[in-house]
């Protein structure tokens, strides 16, 4: 367990794979903000159980107004950040072919745009605050591509170059900048995949199952923690396997 | 030495203390901020810089697309901001 709370964003953290990250942060006593466009069940829950240390905002940080306005309400909350847990993304599939460029738009300003302006924002803040970390949910489709996902892994494998990027600028100031491949999770939303494709995956992977929200809140958890600062600008593939 | 000045000058020799870059460094109005013959900060050094002067202040000339090159450059910014909300 942590000594004092750590203060503690993770953005898109409502439901899914965010929401799990979300609980193994409050269950480790840290302080927690997070945003999505709308509220959900388990959001008030968390809000009425942890009214001193969950801050909840409805905002779409695709749109940096509304980004700029989230940050600053935690800011103004709790002074400083010391963890950014970029998970809010979006999945559109699709042959590319045939893909509009509304869906591509969609996915490059969630994934990357609104990713790069509130990374300024909480880096600008870790500087002045003397470091923190950050980490970047990816997927292994930035790696290995897939069928009907061209735009989602491009903007994934952008997510990794930016990772890198940004660890290297500013490693010198006690700021870990990492990014997690993300296999396939069985959550709500497996990014557009249909039955048949992800039992076709489960047979592939050597682990013989899907991933959980927490086998992914653990790895943030381990590239957080400040006794692991000399790993940084790296991507961590957690997906039992099915890359390797 | 108005209180703009020495709460500037205060502010960027903590920050040069913090950054292991204060010794046989004088900071002054006309110090430049940039290079071996003044502050010596680098862009890195200088996004700090910003970053503290926006926690610290509530903006910054950095941020708004200014780029002063002396601490007195500085002062004026919030000089000029003061004397618009005045």
């Amino acid at each position: 367990m942590s000594t004092a709370p750590r203060t503690v964003i993770i953005t898109g953290g409502s439901r899914g794979l965010g929401a799990g990250i979300v609980q193994s942060f409050l269950d480790s006593g840290d302080r927690v903000a997070s945003c999505s466009r709308s509220e959900t069940d388990q959001t008030r829950k968390w809000a009425e159980e942890f009214p001193d240390r969950f801050f909840f905002m409805e905002a779409d940080i695709a749109d940096r107004p509304q980004c700029t306005a989230f940050v600053k309400e935690v800011l103004a909350r709790w002074k400083s950040v010391d963890i950014l847990v970029n998970n809010a993304g979006v999945a559109r599939d699709g042959i590319h072919a045939l893909f509009s460029d509304e869906d591509t738009d969609t996915v490059i300003d969630l994934n990357l745009k609104a990713t790069f302006h509130i990374s300024k924002q909480i880096v600008r803040n870790m500087l002045a605050h003397g470091g923190g970390s950050i980490v970047n949910i990816s997927s292994i489709t930035g790696l290995t591509g897939y069928r009907g996902l061209a735009v989602y892994g491009a903007s994934k494998a952008g997510l990794d170059g930016f990772t890198r990027a940004l660890a290297r600028e500013v490693g010198s100031r006690k700021i870990t900048v990492n990014s997690i491949a993300s296999g396939y999770l069985r959550t709500e939303m497996s990014h557009g995949l249909d039955e048949d494709q992800l039992n076709q995956i489960v047979r592939r992977t050597p682990a013989g199952r899907l991933g959980e929200p927490d086998d992914i809140a653990r790895a943030v958890q381990f590239l957080v923690d400040e006794k692991n600062n000399w790993i940084t600008g790296q991507t961590i593939v957690i997906d039992g396997g099915l890359t390797c | 030495m108005t209180e703009n000045e020495a709460s500037i000058i205060k502010l960027i020799e903590e920050l040069l203390e913090r950054m292991d870059k204060a010794e046989g460094v004088t900071v002054t109005l006309d110090a430049r901020l940039h290079g071996e013959d003044g502050l010596g900060l680098d862009s890195l050094d200088t996004a700090e810089l910003s970053a503290t002067l926006e926690d610290e202040l509530g903006s910054d000339p950095f941020a708004e697309g200014l780029m002063p090159e002396t601490v007195a450059e500085i002062v004026a910014f919030y000089d000029a901001k003061e004397s618009v909300s005045a």
